[in-house]
């Protein structure tokens, strides 16, 4: 190439280098870090989390951005996928901080990705707020960057008894088929714990491998001790299985209720009526009446979602959290007044607000113990809340009849 | 007593759906040297069809078997003479490779065709069955034994009574000599494979009905095809059977284990496919080669 070519070549690049960096209004954006199972076992509750980060950007990126001092800050959220492997996330989680210049983290989808995770953030002292992680382990490692908006897995099955208490026939004994993977073996054992406190007693409690698809075994060693209530701690396909099961074998129960599964609209369609009279503990339901000092009401959060995702029903609590961790760090960012990661990271501590999800507030290990479970239950194909008293939209139907009288 | 009745009976019907899903894994491999790891998807394509049918017409599930066998056969012909004959006569390792690559593939096209979200054909028969005292036999996992006993029944009846059932008899013994007599390799293998790939269709039908499917549900079938094979013993199609029944009566009575016994459910059913390997290489049933 002559000379004149190469400077004239020279000169293009300069000028697309200088056309491409920096904003155009010289604003910088945060950009936030998230590592998701977008495919794998977990790709179902991932998309559900994905679309809760994306209502609050859309809402918080329509606003112009997080306000700093004054100066609004669009926001940008990079996702990768970690094919629910946690260890994959991990590694994700570390790309996101160092090479994509993450400067805020978003937690992945359930326990196992985000205690990899957690401490990844401890490790380059980031701030991670997260909303799909509810076991206790992962914030009983003493770490400071890690903060959780949802209530911890022990609760997930505890409101499901307190509900219990107040009905009458009481029951009185519970089996308890569990999952192998630390989430599920928490709720196991805080109701192993909890139920004796109200009255009720554990009369079986059995561990099936984690993704397990057969658990005809397992159902008979419930039906075998005849118990009144059928807990099942473990993931939606699980919850299919077990139900499809009961049936099967004639297991009945005065109350049947999974910790995850049943609140969201697959399992409904899945099991047709079969799904009928399953209870479960939530995160969320549309029919709490929290008032939110920012952001939206529940009800424009739930238009909100089926505006942006038509034909999915309404938002799973899975949605909901996620958002909830987006609120709470935009909160922590404006009353911090400042991204420098550790005056984020107190700021989170130090956090105390209500938004339509609930109160956000973390204890001393960063997770939220300040918001109740609340229990729903599909009645004839829908959803309802039924407990506490004073968000139920509808009566438990209790007790749930046998298999051959539906 | 009645208990042990029960469990015997559930495992029985468990194993129902590991036959189907080992004969088409078994007849690959037996013949065509292949370790499919690619079933496990064939196995959830044949579960989706079923899925779609049930849901937009109507269609009784196990109507639609013979759809997921015709439809499964040419896709896994095609796969065969398009695709896997090309490294046919490579090293084992290329086949992983590609069935591996066939596997993530397959995947991702479901992901993208129907999403992730959780499915299930729940028929209105669903949950009833006979009833004998406190044993209970369902329906649909009776049925779905039956249909697995057919489906190797006709396997069979395939390999040991048509001509091209002889021809991949005849390619199994001895290749080149198969090749001397006239028998057209490409054909016999694609038909092999195609054979393979409806019965795994037929046993993903039969695994719509009993769980719920996503994309990835496939997966644990290819290891659990490899086990019901190596327990049975490659070879012949009867020994197939007899390994799907033995492992899902072994998976039934691991997880009836008191308290947290049952987590081991899978270590004990591997680990007998270790024993097997050791004592007895050629299977319960198998005949050595």
């Amino acid at each position: 190439m002559t000379v004149r070519k190469l400077a004239l070549l020279a000169a293009a690049a300069v000028a697309a280098v200088a056309c491409g960096s920096g904003t155009s209004t010289g604003q910088t954006t945060i950009t936030l870090g998230a590592p998701l199972g977008l495919t794998g076992s977990l790709t179902k509750e991932s998309t559900l989390t994905q679309q809760g980060y994306n209502l609050w950007l859309d809402w918080i990126n329509a606003s112009g951005g997080i306000v700093v001092n004054g100066v609004k800050h669009p926001v940008v959220i990079k996702y990768y996928d970690d094919t629910s492997n946690a260890n994959q996330s991990a590694v994700l989680m570390q790309k996101l901080i160092t090479e994509d210049k993450a400067q805020f983290l978003l937690g992945p989808y359930g326990s196992a990705a985000t205690a990899t995770d957690a401490a990844i953030a401890e490790q380059n002292q980031i701030p991670m707020v997260e909303a799909n992680g509810a076991a206790q382990s992962i914030f009983n490692q003493g770490y400071k960057y890690t903060f959780g908006v949802l209530s911890p897995a022990n609760k997930y099955l505890e409101g499901v008894i307190d509900m219990a208490a107040t009905l009458s026939p009481k029951p009185t004994t519970i089996a308890m088929l569990s999952a192998d993977d630390n989430f599920s073996i928490e709720v196991a054992d805080a109701i192993n714990s909890y139920a004796p406190t109200k009255g009720m007693r554990v009369v079986l409690y059995k561990k099936y491998k984690n993704g397990a698809t057969n658990l005809s075994a397992e159902v008979q060693a419930a039906k075998a001790v005849n118990a009144d209530i059928v807990l099942n701690s473990g993931h939606l396909q699980e919850a299919i299985a077990i139900n499809k099961a009961a049936k099967e074998q004639k297991l009945n129960a005065k109350i049947f209720a999974y910790s995850v599964g049943p609140s969201t609209p697959d399992f409904i369609a899945a099991l047709g009526n079969d799904a009928n009279y399953v209870y479960d503990g939530s995160q969320w339901t549309p029919q709490v009446k929290y008032t939110p000092a920012f952001y939206l009401t529940v009800s424009d959060y739930v238009a909100a979602y089926k505006a942006k995702y038509p034909g999915l029903g309404d938002p799973d609590y899975h949605v909901a959290e996620s958002t909830a961790a987006c609120l709470a760090l935009q909160r922590a960012i404006e009353n911090a007044g400042s991204l420098d990661p550790k005056k984020v990271r107190d700021a989170l501590a130090a956090l105390d607000v209500t938004v339509f999800f609930g109160q956000i507030k973390f204890d001393s290990r960063g997770i939220n113990i300040y918001k109740p479970m609340v229990v729903e239950q599909i009645q004839a194909g829908v959803h309802h809340t039924v407990f506490p008293a004073d968000v139920a939209d509808a009566q438990a139907k209790y007790p749930t009849p046998a298999w051959d009288q539906r | 007593m009645a208990d042990f009745v029960q469990l015997v009976i559930l495992g029985l019907l468990a194993g129902g759906v590991y036959v189907a899903v080992g004969v088409g894994f078994g007849l690959v491999w037996g013949v065509l040297n292949i370790v499919n790891l690619a079933h496990g998807a064939l196995v959830i394509i044949g579960s989706y069809i079923t899925w779609q049918l049930f849901t937009t017409l109507h269609l009784d599930p196990f109507l639609t078997l013979p759809v997921d066998a015709v439809a499964l056969f040419v896709l896994g012909y095609a796969l065969q003479r398009g695709v896997i004959n090309r490294i046919i006569r490579a090293p084992l390792l290329f086949t992983f490779l590609l069935t591996f690559g066939l596997n993530l593939v397959a995947i991702n096209v479901l992901l993208f065709i129907f999403g992730s979200d959780f499915r299930s054909v729940t028929p209105a028969y669903s949950g009833q069955g006979l009833e004998f005292g406190s044993v209970v036999i369902p329906y649909v996992p009776l049925i779905s034994l039956g249909v697995a006993i057919l489906l190797s029944a006709a396997l069979a009846f395939i390999l040991n009574r048509t001509r091209i059932g002889l021809a991949i008899n005849a390619i199994a013994a001895d290749r080149d000599a198969a090749q001397l007599v006239g028998i057209d390799l490409r054909h016999a293998y694609a038909v092999t494979f195609g054979l393979g790939a409806a019965c795994a269709g037929v046993a993903g039908g039969l695994i719509a009905m009993s769980q719920a499917i996503t994309p990835t549900a496939g997966e644990p079938y290819t290891l659990q095809a490899f086990v019901v094979v190596i327990l049975g013993g490659l070879g012949r199609v009867s020994a197939t059977v007899v390994g799907g029944l033995a492992f899902g009566l072994v998976e039934v009575f691991a997880q009836s284990i008191p308290g947290s016994g049952s987590v081991f459910a899978n270590a004990i059913a591997f680990g007998l496919m270790v024993l097997v390997l050791v004592t007895r290489p050629q299977g319960l049933l198998g005949r050595l080669r």
